[in-house]
């Protein structure tokens, strides 16, 4: 008989032969085991109910504390600013910060108008005492230099070096949107007889490493020197020795610092803040008529968003006595809400890269945009971008 | 002890518990699955009609049960190995024959064999009707299927049974026909 062929049959009766399979366990066991199963799959559903709510709940507060911008700190901080004896007005400007705070939670909100409305540059009258440093920043892509101004108490009447070089220690560029620069790994230091700024940096510094490094690192230093005093020359020292080696540039032992002059403040958005930065441009206009017609356009090279949301008459724009005169377009109006207030200052810091000092609107639409009396001449502010370092 | 349990235990434990076995062809595979079954049934012990038998209807959950384990089986990893390698769905010999079927007598070890070459429900079939004796009716009421289906599957699978004990007889030989070929 030949084995390999076998019958539909013969298979039937081949698979009926098959062994019969049992399960040895105790059923005790089996029940058990059972109920266990049933039990697990309870205990898996608490945690998951809790796990959901504790998300549920971390998504309900994240969204609230991502909603606290730059604004709501600027705000907070500058009621704190106040002296203790104005009390109630520090109260009373916390309660309204809390109020624009919360309408400024959704964009949309921030075109209503409001009577709280809030300036970010530093202005004469806010000073008192105090001393104001200003600290340029890079944003996140290193692409702008942010300057942030704070007002510093000073009873011991110390030098704008010692200050600026005790803040820079406290600098909270993360909180602002901005990248993590300061301290610098360097040391300044005044020379009287000379009349120089000395910077000296330790052996093993990062600043010459990439040629968008170093100029950043110089940028920088000129910036802040810049903002700060009226020092021309910036003297380089590596370890006490004279002179930094920058990869692209090679040794630097010293550079002049020529202040900047004629850029217009644009504003800037760091990743997904509400509120913007006022921040002027690397290039320089030859008119503040230029500057102010660049002002209307993005400039999105950079990232800067256009500042200049009122409707400037670009034939009626005029300088006298370091005072700036424009002019409204016939019909348009001045809305009285908060990026109306921060083009408004863009305007005023503006003026003062040209050599203004006061700003009039010939034909103000309305009296005021927030603090801001149109009707009257404004004094241009001291610094841009006030916040409060701890 | 529940009641149910009790009753569903003495009367089909066995039965089902084997069904589970030549599916998965893994004793302790099939020790978890016979109590996923049990879940199964006590959560819809509740809607059962009595339109079938007791012993269909478990028959149909072990069936689902088994399915289901071989769809978690292969994951999407499998999957899409399975896509470009279609050897692997013909040479599946890394199973280790089970204890009780390497005592038996080796035509059965090669059915046995052979039944790895089937789908689930191929299988499914050919358990129900030759090793526990259910008729075409009952399978088909088991598998939810009409009987004309059943029947066509059933003659597919010992056709395909046979062409696989045909080329294994081809690749080893059967030892004890030998033994009888030298008488």
């Amino acid at each position: 008989m030949k084995k390999s062929e076998w019958s539909d049959r013969e298979i039937e009766r081949l698979l009926r032969q098959m062994p019969i399979i049992q399960d040895h366990r105790n059923p005790r066991d089996i029940y058990d085991n059972l109920s266990l199963k049933k039990r697990k799959m309870f205990s898996w559903v608490l945690p998951s109910i809790a796990t959901a709510a504790a998300l549920f709940l971390f998504l309900i507060l994240g969204a609230k504390l991502m909603d606290r911008g730059p604004f709501s700190q600027l705000s907070l901080d500058r009621a704190s600013d106040k002296q203790p004896s104005e009390q109630n007005i520090v109260m009373k400007k916390k309660e309204d910060a809390l109020a624009i705070k919360e309408s400024l939670s959704k964009p949309e909100n921030l075109k209503q108008a409001s009577k709280d409305l809030l300036k970010s540059a530093v202005y004469e009258d806010e000073v008192a005492n105090g001393k104001v440093i200003t600290y340029w920043i890079p944003d996140d892509q290193a692409q702008n230099l942010i300057p942030i101004s704070t007002i510093v108490q000073d009873p011991e009447n110390k030098s704008w070096l010692d200050i600026f070089n005790e803040k820079m220690t406290e600098l909270n560029e993360n909180k602002w949107g901005l990248a993590d620069y300061y301290p610098l790994n360097a040391e300044f230091s005044y020379d009287k007889r000379n009349h120089t700024l000395d910077v000296n940096v330790p052996a093993d510094h990062q600043y010459g490493q990439g040629s968008a490094n170093e100029l950043m690192f110089m940028n920088i230093i000129k910036k802040d020197i810049s903002s700060n005093s009226n020092v021309k020359k910036v003297r380089l020292f590596t370890n006490g020795q004279p002179g930094i080696e920058f990869g692209n540039t090679g040794i630097k032992e010293e550079f002049n610092i020529e202040p900047e002059k004629n850029q217009a403040y644009f504003f800037y958005y760091p990743n997904d803040h509400k509120i913007p930065y006022l921040v002027p441009t690397t290039v320089s206009f030859k008119t503040i008529k230029e500057a102010i017609v660049a002002m209307k356009k993005d400039q999105p090279d950079l990232g800067l968003k256009k500042s200049m949301l009122l409707k400037l008459r670009e034939k009626d724009i005029s300088i006298r006595n370091k005072t700036l005169y424009v002019s409204m377009e016939k019909n348009s109006r001045i809305n009285n809400d908060q990026f109306t207030l921060f083009s408004f200052e863009a305007l005023l810091l503006t003026a003062k890269e040209f050599g203004i000092e006061k700003v009039v609107i010939k034909n103000p639409p309305s009296k005021q945009i927030g603090p801001f009396e149109l009707t009257k001449e404004n004094k241009v502010p001291i610094a841009p971008n006030l916040r409060k370092i701890k | 002890m529940d009641s149910v349990f009790d009753e569903l235990y003495n009367n089909y434990h066995q039965d089902v518990f084997q069904f589970l076995f030549y599916m998965v062809r893994n004793r302790e595979q099939a020790e978890d699955l016979v109590q996923e079954v049990y879940i199964r049934v006590f959560k819809s012990y509740h809607r059962f009609e009595g339109k079938s038998s007791e012993k269909t209807w478990l028959f149909s959950i072990a069936r689902n049960v088994a399915i289901d384990y071989f769809r978690k089986q292969k994951g999407w990893k499998d999957k899409l190995l399975e896509r470009f390698d279609w050897s692997s769905s013909q040479v599946k010999d890394d199973d280790p024959i089970p204890e009780e079927i390497t005592v038996q007598k080796e035509e059965i070890q090669w059915v046995y064999k052979c039944l790895e070459y089937c789908t689930a429900d191929q299988r499914a079939v050919i358990i129900f009707r030759f090793l526990h004796d259910l008729s075409i009716s009952e399978t088909a009421e088991a598998l939810g299927w009409s009987e004309s289906k059943v029947k066509t599957t059933q003659h597919r699978t010992l056709k395909l049974i046979k062409k696989q004990m045909e080329s294994l007889y081809q690749k080893e030989g059967l030892t004890s026909e030998k033994v009888r070929v030298e008488r």
